[in-house]
């Protein structure tokens, strides 16, 4: 493991196109702002590893039976039959959720994430 | 935290005519833990609605229960950087469709991923499993409620 001392406005760069700055310290905390491209996916360690083992969890080989849901929460749908034979078919998906108007959806992003330290 | 862009998601009432067609979807990040595979089909049981897979094309082809989060919880909002909405290509707020993992277990305890969801882009079908802003808000085993 590459350790280097950085102070307050410093920052690394990796690969030429990642930037890891320090923003602000406090206490125990260490605010960073990273500037990566946008297909380098950027995480907490412990939220990805969460979710990660969520998924493996998830992902299965076989196709059980599914459970079926007591009150349909969306108005057009309607009571869900009894489990069936699984000839699972390619075919459209149902329209789910739908963002609200964004404030500015389609802003160039300054690709700059600091971020919050609430997560 | 200026440069974030939030945009928040509603359900909407499910209308058919506003189904999207193609059943493939491209994640080029993969999925967390599952970097590897991009290409992906939806596919739909009409006995198992709302529930769809979300199937592997390529190997190790897994699948994986996915469930519109307006047919599990009424008000979910993950609101998304300005990072995703660029690499998803969201020019408006329709664009964007929300998925949610489910794991199955048996008996009562399976559970949603309301922090980790799926968004794909309706017209490009460009996906990405996003984090997103307000992640702390939600929780990564939602217990889905099941039918006694």
């Amino acid at each position: 493991m590459l350790i280097l001392c950085r102070k307050i406005n410093e920052s690394v760069v990796i690969d030429g196109m990642i930037t890891v700055k320090v923003l602000r310290i406090d206490g125990d905390q260490v605010r960073l702002g990273i500037q990566a491209p946008s297909d380098v996916p950027v995480h907490r360690h412990e939220v990805y590893e969460e979710i990660q083992r969520n998924n493996r969890e998830a992902a299965t080989h076989v196709r059980p039976d599914v459970p079926r849901l007591p009150v349909p929460l969306r108005p057009a749908s309607t009571p869900t039959p009894a489990p069936s034979p699984k000839p699972t078919t390619p075919t459209t998906e149902p329209p789910t959720s739908t963002f609200a108007a964004p404030a500015n959806p389609a802003r160039a992003a300054a690709h700059v994430t600091a971020a919050p330290c609430a997560i | 935290m200026s440069t974030l862009a939030t945009i928040e998601c509603e359900r909407l009432p499910a209308s058919p005519e506003t189904a999207v067609k193609p059943a493939v979807l491209t994640m080029p990040l993969g999925l967390l833990g599952f970097e590897e595979v991009k290409q992906y089909a939806i596919l739909q049981n009409p006995d198992e609605q709302p529930f769809l897979w979300l199937q592997m094309s390529e190997a190790p082809k897994h699948a994986f229960l996915i469930v519109p989060p307006s047919a599990v919880v009424p008000d979910y909002r993950p609101e998304l950087s300005d990072d995703d909405v660029t690499f998803l290509q969201l020019k408006s707020p329709e664009d964007a469709v929300i998925v949610n993992i489910v794991t199955l277990r048996s008996g009562a305890s399976s559970t949603v991923n309301l922090k980790g969801p799926i968004v794909y882009n309706r017209h490009t079908r460009i996906g990405k499993q996003v984090i997103p802003l307000n992640a702390s808000r939600f929780t990564l085993q939602y217990p889905l409620p099941a039918l006694a």
